[in-house]
């Protein structure tokens, strides 16, 4: 069956793909089956079958997968409806619980592994740096849940504080990219390189994924709220 | 057409006075004066009234302290033997055995393509850098660094964009961790 889609994906992707070629096509892909606990196995079933058969919707789907795999990718406002609202902000949510739960706690590791090379002092400031830099990322989570998703998923009355989305972004990029220039940088020789570029690509990618996240927020989310306000039906809400 | 405005560094008073007074006959520069130390033309460079620095190749290393140079054209002049690693650090160079013409043809083109001297090439941090490293991590102000080390606070955002350059590093906490991690700073002054 084919459909014709008027949302501008990536060319690659479309409804009518196997699961099994939409993540051929961009591994890394598998990240967003972790993060929406989507059902495994996928036996031979497409994109749009699966979202039917987990109640998501399609095209948010795949604008989040060409998202993910581009970084040059910006879905169009005519691309987005007031109905990916809800399934937008379950996305992003558990997006934060992957950060909170697996990525953050998991590049901690690696770099405890390299930090048991360094002076007590270089330790003790760097473990103190990440802690600092995990902490702030996950009370930023909490004020985007408690400003920003409570009023999506209908939790709570008043206004939707859209410039939570704004700021801080680019202070959470700085300190990622600072993490990394602080390792590269100053760690002792005595550290092993391999040690070494496993944690940079670990902390490389936490900052990666955590830019594929804000645009979602700034680019899919933000316009969502805004279209849902502007339609006079956050009166409901 | 306007007039590139130029200023003229050397500790040799008759190669500055020099440059000077050929430049002054030319009608595409404007001199705005000549000087003997890279410091005697901080004011004029915060207030970015100048085009062009004419400077002795000699006085590379304040140059190099100069955060307001680092994006500016600045010709070197060659009055003595360089090396060409140093030579190749400015935007282009005259040698005082140079004619009037080809020493004004040289600091116009200079001013005319972008800058090219390679003065930020260095990632190890000035004298002046480190200061200004040392009390962005003891928490000052730009206001209170420039206060403290009697510069212009223009000067200190300009210190503070090569060491970001330089170390990678934005945030006042990561900063901090760095100045710590090589020395700069003992963890008991934070």
């Amino acid at each position: 069956m084919n459909r014709k889609h008027e949302t501008p994906y990536l060319s690659v992707f479309s409804p009518d793909m196997k699961i099994f070629e939409l993540v051929e096509t961009a591994p890394s892909l598998l990240s967003i089956f972790s993060r929406l606990d989507i059902t495994l196995p996928f036996g031979d079933i497409s994109v749009a079958q699966m979202c039917e058969r987990d109640g998501r919707n399609v095209d948010l789907f795949l604008i989040i997968c060409s998202m993910h795999v581009d970084s040059s990718y910006r879905p169009t406002r005519e691309s987005l409806h007031i109905d990916m609202l809800q399934d937008v902000v379950a996305y992003l949510r558990a997006s934060h619980r992957y950060y909170a739960e697996h990525m953050l706690p998991h590049t901690s590791q690696h770099l405890e592994k390299i930090l048991q090379h360094c002076d007590e002092l270089s330790r003790n400031l760097l473990r103190r740096f990440y802690d600092d830099y995990s902490r702030y990322i996950v009370e930023h989570f909490e004020e985007e849940e408690r400003c920003i998703f409570a009023f999506a998923d209908s939790r709570a009355g008043g206004v939707a504080d859209c410039s939570i989305l704004d700021m801080p972004h680019a202070d959470i990029d700085d300190r990622s990219n600072d993490i990394a220039s602080l390792i590269f940088k100053s760690l002792p020789a005595a550290a092993p390189t391999q040690l070494r570029c496993n944690t940079l690509e670990h902390i490389y990618a936490l900052r990666d994924d955590l830019r594929r996240h804000t645009k979602v927020e700034s680019m899919v989310l933000r316009p969502l709220v805004e279209m849902y306000i502007k339609s006079g039906d956050d009166e409901t809400l | 057409m306007k007039r590139c405005r130029v200023v003229i560094v050397d500790a040799a008073t008759v190669i500055a006075e020099g440059v000077a007074s050929l430049l002054t006959r030319s009608t595409r520069c404007e001199v705005i004066g000549a000087y003997s130390t890279i410091a005697d033309i901080h004011t004029l460079l915060a207030a970015g009234r100048v085009d062009v620095v004419v400077a002795s190749v000699s006085l590379l290393h304040r140059i190099e302290e100069c955060a307001e140079l680092n994006n500016m054209p600045v010709v070197g002049i060659v009055s003595t033997l360089h090396e060409e690693e140093v030579l190749r650090k400015f935007t282009a160079t005259i040698s005082i055995y140079n004619s009037a013409e080809d020493i004004e043809r040289v600091v116009c083109d200079a001013v005319a393509t972008p800058t090219e001297n390679n003065f930020t090439d260095s990632h190890e941090l000035s004298d002046r850098e480190r200061d200004v490293l040392v009390l962005v991590a003891r928490g000052y102000t730009n206001k209170e660094i420039a206060s403290e080390l009697n510069i212009s606070p223009h000067t200190v955002i300009s210190h503070r964009k090569n060491i970001v350059h330089k170390t990678g590093i934005r945030s006042v906490a990561g900063l901090t961790v760095y100045a710590v991690l090589n020395k700069l700073i003992d963890s008991e002054q934070l």
